[in-house]
Parts: structure tokens; C-alpha cells; sequence
């Protein structure tokens, strides 16, 4: 009896000793940015010392990629414990209740009010659903020009002063800078960034008087004159017009940072400076770039910069309690260094303490982008946004590729858009 | 096995009644070779099928369950029968017939000359005294890379840039001429059936050789032995031969470029036009991954599964006439 009694002493301590120090394994999906992976796996080996026992696994997958493979696990029930999109990409895990809503107190806030005073106004809009707040920003992001002022002078350019302020500019000084051979471009004076419609091209279709979707939601693309004006303009910009760019060349963004004498201008974050630091610090420490506002059309109606978009951390709702609160308990951890991440990464964390710091102030064109981000807004998020900037994408290519008018592109485009709308 | 004694209502002897029983299950477990030949082939395959049960058969009855379905990926909510509605959805979408159109443009490009290169391909090193293997292995090459790792090689030949303007502009002695071969509609098509072919035509002409090399010397010699040309051998001895080898290779690569997806989805993510080669499996990709939408994907699946068979069923009839014998 005493021997029985023994062992099951020792079994009930073994598993009660085992219970006490079992492992919560917080698994942290991200996309890829080497200056970011940097500090955050130093905030995760922090939080990791001062938890013990939490293990946190962060996992990152090209940018392009992480929306396949987040929605991929989430239909078999095996998400991440936390993770970040661009906030187009998320919302529907928001509506469709896949995420848990904010534990203030294991981010460290006295409660959801004093979260959304600590940030910008409305930039903690998108991540709030029925009076919940479901996320908080690692980045909110906004483009602007980016020069690369050798290429102007070598053209006879003053980048300080013959920058294009208007997008007819932006074909005037590309035509300058543009060196083909034949029909092929060897240097282009700037190019879009065509995945990006929603971010980059519906500012100038706003620009023009037009919208993406009425004020009460329920139609999409608004004025044919002004979308047909910006579907002319990018017929123009294509290879079938003036051949200053196209999708198929190779993206100006990625060339910028090499300064090959490939491309004048790209548009980009802030976040841009901290790579081009890494990818070519010769050029950076050169001083021979620079960033100029969002163009806007001679003839706007409004001054609208490029939509600003957030990618947003974000909890699993299917998750243990326990593994959802050292989730948030993480995320608060993290998102305590604004400065570093603005200083090393380039991200901007919209707290108004960051936006008054000296940090923010002492980089690089940081008013520029403050500036702009003040005359935009955020992008269109829905749960069928990916679904309408495919529309837009197939527009924009078939004027620009394809041959087709604008009034047939549009055609197309108000019946798919409207059909995404509807569709439940 | 009934006794008389049984028929005349009187008991049989329990032993006489065991024996009779054995006897019975002796002849059914055991009618000879035949069956015991039948039994181990029934162990044999028993594997595989349980291998294509659970990794083809059930998805396929999965995806047809699923198609009567509106069900979105992201929701909670259980999804809700519509019947056929996806169906009828589809077949009155103009994107889904652009994807119809696409699969079949890509299709008879694609397979038609991997089927015609591909046997002329090995009829060219089945003449070679030597290199035999140096050409076969040339051939078979491109087979073995990834879809994905020719799809960004070509990718980056294609560019306006690339080597691919480059050497067409120093062929034709046109310099300068951008032949858009991701940017215009026509092109990018040409373009996709240019890398598809290229990938698999070695991967035939394999399967080709092996056909022509199970053709018995002696039937070529008889032909020769009676006046028969090069071009006759060809004709009515090699080809009519060949026809089961045919009808596998067809079959094969027709599936094949059926199936084509990853080409067209690396390209339009290089920027080329997504209208023009948007066939059913990248629709039926974005239709899952970008809308979400399982049912409908599913029946677009489903669609392109019937497409598969009918094709199949098709060339077996078209093939169909007098067996091959040597």
C-alpha cells in the first residue's frame, strides 16, 4: 500500500512540476526585412529571458508570399500565434472573427482608451470592428518620390528645383531622362509600382474628382471621366504611347538602390532609406538622392498624396487564452522601441510620441512623408480589396499592354469592381 | 452442398456435414493458379490504391461535395448548399470562358508541337551513330528543373532587356525592336507555350526513343529486304508501330498542359497581362487564395477535371482501331 502510495506521490509531482514549467511556443509569422529581423529577434530573445518558459518562433516568408501562406493555415486551423499583413490583406481575418481583440493590460496600457490616444487619429480605424480594436501598427507606410539627383544633373537637371511637382511634369522630365535603344528602355526616368494600384494609382484617379467606392459603399468606381483621364494618362505612360515604363520591366524600386544609372525616380516608403543604407552605403552617404512629394495633376480637383497603409499585428483567436495574452504581452514588448525601429528600420509606429521625437525629426525627408501622409489617407480596406485591385490591375494592363481603350477598360472595370462589392 | 438425407427431412451425420462444409470452402479459396495469381495481384495493389483513395479519389469527391457549396475560406459560419448555382455561375462568367479559352489556346499550342518535335527529336538521335546519349541527356535536360526555376529563368530571357530581344534583334538583324514578349496579348501566349515546350519536349523524346527502340530490328529489315525507302519504313512500318507510344505521349502531354499553372502565375507576376494566359488553374488559384471563395474554385475544378477526361476519352476513341502487334 505504502509502495503504491509512493509512486503515485511521485507521479502526481512529476506531472504537477512538469505542468508548472511547461513551454507556451508563441509562433510569429512575418514577411521578410533583414534590417528588422535584426532588432526583433533581440526583443524576442529579451522577452524570452525576462517569460520564462515561453518560446517564441519567428518565421518570415518573401512579402509576396505571406498572405498565401497565412490564409493557407488558416483554413486548416493552423495559423500563427501572431502575424502582420498590410491591413487590405487582413481585414477580412477581422470581420470574419479569426482574431482576438486587444488585451490592454498584457500590452501594457490602463485600458483600450489609453491605446487610442497614444496613436495618431484614425490610424487604429482599420483595426477596429464593432467597437473592438483588433491590432496595432508595426508599420504605417506611405510613399513618396525618391530622386536620384546624378542621373538629374547628368541630364542637366537641378533636382532641387526641376523635381516634377505634377504628373505631366513627371512625363516631361522622364522623356528628358529616358535613354532607349530603339523601342527597348535602357534608362527609365521613373516607373510605377504596379501590384500596388490601391496604394499608388487611386490617389491620382482622386486627384481627378473620382473614387474608388461611393461614400455609403455601395458602388464602386465613381466618375467615368476621371478614371477614363487616368486610364488615357497610363496608356500614354506605356509602351503602346511614350514608352517611359512598363509592368514588365523590371521593378524601379529595385534598381533605385544600386544607382546603375537605370532609373531616376521610384516610389517608396521611408522605410526605403534604411535599404538603400544596407544595399549600397556609398549612395546613401552620397547625399545625391532625395524624396519629393506625391506629384498631384495640373488639373486636380484635390490634393491627394499616396494613400498611406498599415500592416498590423495581429492574434489568432483560435489560440489558448493563455498563448493570446503572451501574444500581446510580445507585441507590447516590441512595439516599446518605436525609435529603433524608426532609426534601424526605417518603419514609422504612429504614436505621437514618436511623431514629436527627435528621432523621427532628425531622419532623413521625414517631413516630406509627414507631410504627405497628412494629405492622404488610408488605403481602401475591404474584404474583397484584393479582389478590386485585381480589377484596377487588369485595367491598367489592358490600356497600357493590351491595346484596349479606356472607355472599354473602364466597361469592364465598373462591372467587376461593383461585382466584387456585392459579392458576400 | 445439400444431402439427400437432408431433402428426405433427415439429419446428415455431423461429420459427413463438417467434411462437405471444408470442401465447399476449399473450392471457393482455392480454384487453382488463376486465383491465387488474382489474390497476390489484389495484395499488390491494394497500396497504391489506398495511396490514390486518400490522395486523389477523395479530394476529387471532396471537391465535387464542396462545389454545391458557398463556402469562403476566412469564415466561421457553416457553409450554406446552393445546389448547382457555381456552376451556373461559371458558365455564365465571360472570365471563366477567357480561362476556358486560355487552357485550350495553350493547350493545342503546347501539346500539338511537343508531340510532333518530340518524335522527330528522337527519330534524329535513333539516326545518330554517335552522341546518342550526349543528345538524349541534352534533351532530357530542362525536364529535371523545377517549373518554377524555368518559369523565372525565361523570365528573366524575356525581359525587355533580355537575351531573348537581344538574339532574335541579332538574328533578324533588327536592332532595337522590343518584341514584347511579356507586354503584348499575343506574345506572352507564344511566350508561355515557348517555355512549356521547351521544358518537356526532352521528357518526350525519352519516352519517344523508348517506343522506337521496341520496334524489332527484323521488321525494318524485312521492309528494306522488300524495296521499302526511308521515308516508306517510315511511313507504314515505324509510325503505325509507334501508335500505342503515341497515344501515351498525346495523352500525357495534353493532361499535362492542361494542368499548366505555374508558367502563367510567374509571369503574370512579372508583369505580364494577367487576361491573356489566365487559364483555369491560375483562375482557379486567385479564385481561392485572393477571393476566397472554396466553392466556386471547387467547381472550377470539378470543370476542368471533366475537361480531362473527355479530352482522355477522346483520344483513346480517335486512337482507337486495330491493335499493335509485331
Amino acid at each position: 500500500m505504502m509502495k503504491k502510495l509512493c509512486i503515485f506521490s511521485v507521479l502526481f509531482f512529476t506531472v504537477m512540476v512538469s505542468t508548472a514549467l511547461a513551454e507556451v511556443e508563441l509562433t510569429y509569422w512575418t514577411h521578410e526585412d533583414p534590417n528588422r529581423t535584426e532588432i526583433e529577434n533581440r526583443y524576442i530573445k529579451e522577452f524570452e529571458m525576462a517569460n520564462p518558459g515561453v518560446k517564441v518562433n519567428r518565421v518570415t516568408s518573401p512579402s509576396g508570399k505571406i498572405a498565401e501562406k497565412v490564409l493557407t493555415a488558416f483554413a486548416a486551423n493552423r495559423g500563427p500565434d501572431i502575424f502582420n499583413m498590410e491591413i487590405e490583406q487582413e481585414y477580412a481575418y477581422i470581420v470574419n472573427r479569426r482574431l482576438a481583440p486587444i488585451d490592454f493590460k498584457a500590452i501594457g496600457y490602463p485600458s483600450d482608451k489609453a491605446i487610442y490616444d497614444a496613436y495618431l487619429p484614425r490610424v487604429l480605424d482599420p483595426a477596429t470592428f464593432e467597437g473592438k480594436l483588433y491590432g496595432l501598427p508595426l508599420e504605417l507606410t506611405n510613399w513618396c518620390i525618391y530622386v536620384n539627383d546624378r542621373i538629374f544633373k547628368a541630364v542637366g537637371l537641378d533636382p532641387a528645383k526641376d523635381y516634377p511637382k505634377t504628373w505631366e511634369e513627371m512625363v516631361t522630365v522622364s522623356e528628358k531622362i529616358v535613354i532607349r535603344e530603339g523601342q527597348i528602355i535602357k534608362r527609365r526616368g521613373f516607373d510605377f509600382r504596379y501590384p500596388y494600384y490601391l496604394v499608388s494609382m487611386v490617389p491620382m484617379v482622386e486627384q481627378l474628382g473620382g473614387k474608388l467606392i461611393s461614400d455609403d459603399g455601395k458602388k464602386a468606381i465613381i466618375n467615368d471621366p476621371a478614371w477614363i483621364k487616368f486610364l488615357t494618362f497610363m496608356k500614354e505612360w506605356g509602351p503602346n504611347g511614350k514608352n517611359l515604363g512598363s509592368p514588365t520591366y523590371t521593378p524601379a524600386r529595385s534598381l533605385f538602390n544600386k544607382d546603375k544609372n537605370d532609373i531616376a525616380m521610384c516610389e517608396s516608403g521611408l522605410y526605403q532609406e534604411g535599404r538603400i543604407r544596407k544595399d549600397n552605403p556609398e549612395f546613401y552617404n552620397s547625399k545625391e538622392w532625395r524624396v519629393i512629394p506625391y506629384p498631384v495633376f495640373k488639373s486636380a480637383v484635390k490634393n491627394v498624396a499616396g494613400n498611406y497603409y498599415g500592416h498590423y499585428l495581429v492574434v489568432n483567436a483560435s489560440k489558448p487564452k493563455e498563448n493570446q495574452q503572451m501574444a500581446w504581452k510580445l507585441i507590447g514588448h516590441m512595439l516599446s522601441h518605436p525609435e529603433e525601429y524608426l532609426s534601424k528600420v526605417g518603419l514609422i509606429q504612429p504614436t505621437l510620441k514618436l511623431m514629436k521625437s527627435d528621432t523621427f525629426k532628425a531622419m532623413p525627408y521625414a517631413n516630406v512623408f509627414k507631410e504627405d501622409m497628412e494629405r492622404g489617407h488610408i488605403v481602401y480596406y475591404g474584404e474583397n480589396s484584393a479582389k478590386i485591385q485585381e480589377c484596377i490591375r487588369e485595367a491598367v494592363e489592358s490600356v497600357m499592354l493590351a491595346g484596349a481603350s479606356p472607355e472599354q477598360a473602364l466597361e469592364k472595370l465598373k462591372r467587376r469592381a461593383q461585382e466584387a462589392l456585392e459579392e458576400k | 452442398m445439400i444431402s439427400d438425407g437432408d431433402r428426405d427431412g433427415t439429419a446428415a451425420h455431423p461429420c459427413l456435414l463438417f467434411q462437405a462444409k471444408r470442401e465447399m470452402k476449399k473450392r471457393i479459396f482455392s480454384r487453382g493458379i488463376e486465383h491465387k495469381k488474382a489474390r497476390w495481384g489484389w495484395i499488390f495493389i491494394i497500396p497504391s490504391l489506398v495511396f490514390f483513395s486518400l490522395f486523389s479519389f477523395y479530394p476529387i469527391l471532396n471537391a465535387l461535395y464542396t462545389s454545391l457549396f458557398k463556402k469562403k475560406l476566412l469564415s466561421l459560419a457553416p457553409p450554406q448548399f446552393i445546389g448547382l448555382d457555381n456552376y451556373a455561375y461559371l458558365l455564365q462568367s465571360p472570365e471563366f470562358w477567357n480561362s476556358i479559352r486560355a487552357t485550350v489556346v495553350f493547350t493545342l499550342g503546347t501539346f500539338v508541337p511537343i508531340l510532333v518535335f518530340s518524335l522527330l527529336f528522337a527519330l534524329f538521335i535513333m539516326s545518330r551513330k554517335r552522341f546518342q546519349k550526349f543528345f538524349q541527356m541534352a534533351y532530357y535536360s530542362p525536364a529535371v528543373l523545377s517549373s518554377v526555376v524555368v518559369a523565372a529563368i525565361w523570365l528573366l530571357m524575356l525581359d525587355p532587356r533580355g537575351l531573348a530581344n537581344q538574339w532574335v534583334n541579332f538574328i533578324l538583324n533588327t536592332p532595337g525592336i522590343d518584341h514584347k514578349w511579356l507586354a503584348n496579348s499575343t506574345m506572352v501566349q507564344i511566350s508561355t507555350m515557348m517555355v512549356y515546350f521547351w521544358k518537356y519536349v526532352g521528357y518526350f523524346t525519352i519516352i519517344f526513343l523508348v517506343g522506337l527502340g521496341s520496334i524489332p530490328n527484323s521488321v525494318h529489315e524485312a521492309a528494306r529486304i522488300d524495296g521499302a525507302s526511308g521515308r516508306t519504313d517510315f511511313w507504314y512500318i515505324t509510325l503505325p508501330l509507334l501508335k500505342p507510344t503515341t497515344v501515351l505521349v498525346s495523352i500525357m502531354s495534353m493532361l499535362q498542359c492542361l494542368k499548366t499553372f505555374s508558367t502563367q502565375y510567374l509571369f503574370t507576376q512579372g508583369g505580364a497581362p494577367m487576361e491573356p494566359i489566365n487559364v483555369i488553374t491560375l483562375n482557379l488559384y486567385h479564385t481561392t487564395i485572393r477571393d476566397r471563395s472554396i466553392g466556386l474554385a471547387s467547381a472550377m475544378s470539378i470543370i476542368l477535371f471533366c475537361m480531362m477526361l473527355f479530352f482522355t476519352w477522346l483520344q483513346f476513341k480517335t486512337f482507337k482501331s486495330e491493335e499493335v502487334d509485331y
